[in-house]
């Protein structure tokens, strides 16, 4: 299972990979901005889920919501 | 509001050739020449940003766009920081970086990729909750003290790498192994292809060690691989597929991983 930002939606498409979960965050933060615990952890439960229930490669999800800058860091 | 921001460029612009061209004229005619070696082309301008003279990882893809469309990026950024200069949001910023990113990205000019016509995939063998998971990226991170040293050269900075950005993209990637239990101020990343500073400010942005640590003590898999893996992405992949690449993965068969989860940079 793989994560990517949505710039390179379509590398992972060309290349087939198994199983992708896309966020529509910037280049360098796949996963959240620095200190979003809450989106990190709903990106990887997402890919959890992929990985448990796809049931052929190129299994693609790309999970709605934005960024969101977290203060404090 | 977006008017005015327009203007606000034009006049910058213009304020621009004025100063370059009385600065030629004041030299003199005897070296004009002065003035071509500093006028700068708004192509140049936008590309510099892209390993140039104005080298940012964050806005190398401006390069990537064309004329009219890094144009059309700079003046929406700025009507936007007119309005954050009130709202204080920067969200808009934000949002506006990612969509340009996207587009630059996935345009004409953007990162090709090999086509593959068949599609692999290996079906979990075990339920989740059994199941041994693995972190492999290619962020470039690794574990304060055990610096891989790219070219023999010793604490390289993030400068350095980027400027080494064409050598790192000859040369066969290194494969730094970082136990599972290292804390976040433990690692270091270092990587002259993207932006590092999320990641420099919070590994999880693309190392999510840390969460996954959470969700294996949580019970929501069975459990974490006793060691994660991370190289720098921009490698050759010529190499990275015929030689390093497979002698990862019988490494990777060792830690006998049910599913390992991959974050490109």
């Amino acid at each position: 299972m793989a994560i990517y930002v949505h710039a390179f939606r379509h590398v992972a498409e060309a290349m087939k990979l198994p199983r992708v979960v896309v966020t529509r965050h910037p280049i360098g933060r796949a996963l959240g901005a620095p200190g979003d615990i809450e989106r990190q952890r709903e990106v990887l439960s997402r890919a959890f889920q992929l990985l448990q229930n796809a049931n052929a490669g190129a299994s693609l999800v790309e999970l709605d919501g934005p960024y969101r800058t977290a203060r404090g860091i | 509001m977006r008017m005015a921001a327009l203007d606000a460029w034009y006049s910058l612009a213009e304020a621009d050739w004025r100063s370059t061209f009385r600065l030629g004229w004041g030299i003199g005619k005897d070296c004009c020449w002065l003035m071509s070696e500093m006028s700068e082309s708004f192509e140049e301008f936008k590309d510099s940003f892209s390993y140039g003279s104005r080298s940012d990882l964050a806005f190398k893809f401006l390069k990537r766009l064309d004329e009219e469309q890094a144009a059309a990026f700079l003046l929406e950024l700025l009507h936007r920081l007119g309005d954050a200069v009130d709202d204080g949001s920067a969200e808009s910023l934000v949002q506006l970086v990612y969509e340009f990113q996207a587009r630059a990205y996935s345009g004409p000019s953007g990162q090709r990729a090999p086509e593959f016509q068949d599609a692999p995939f290996a079906p979990l063998l075990r339920p989740l909750k059994q199941a041994r998971l693995g972190l492999v990226t290619s962020t470039g991170h690794f574990v304060e003290g055990d610096d891989p040293q790219p070219f023999g050269v010793e604490s390289m900075t993030q400068e350095e790498a980027t400027r080494r950005i064409l050598d790192f993209l000859r040369s066969a990637a290194q494969l730094s192994v970082i136990p599972s239990g290292t804390p976040s101020d433990g690692l270091r990343v270092r990587h002259g292809g993207y932006d590092i500073r999320g990641a420099q400010k919070d590994p999880n942005v693309v190392f999510p060690l840390d969460r996954l640590r959470e969700f294996a003590a949580e019970g929501a898999f069975g459990s974490l691989a006793e060691r994660a893996y991370s190289f720098v992405g921009a490698t050759s992949h010529l190499r990275l597929v015929r030689e390093t690449g497979p002698s990862w993965v019988e490494r990777f068969k060792q830690d006998q991983l049910d599913a390992v989860l991959l974050v490109p940079a």
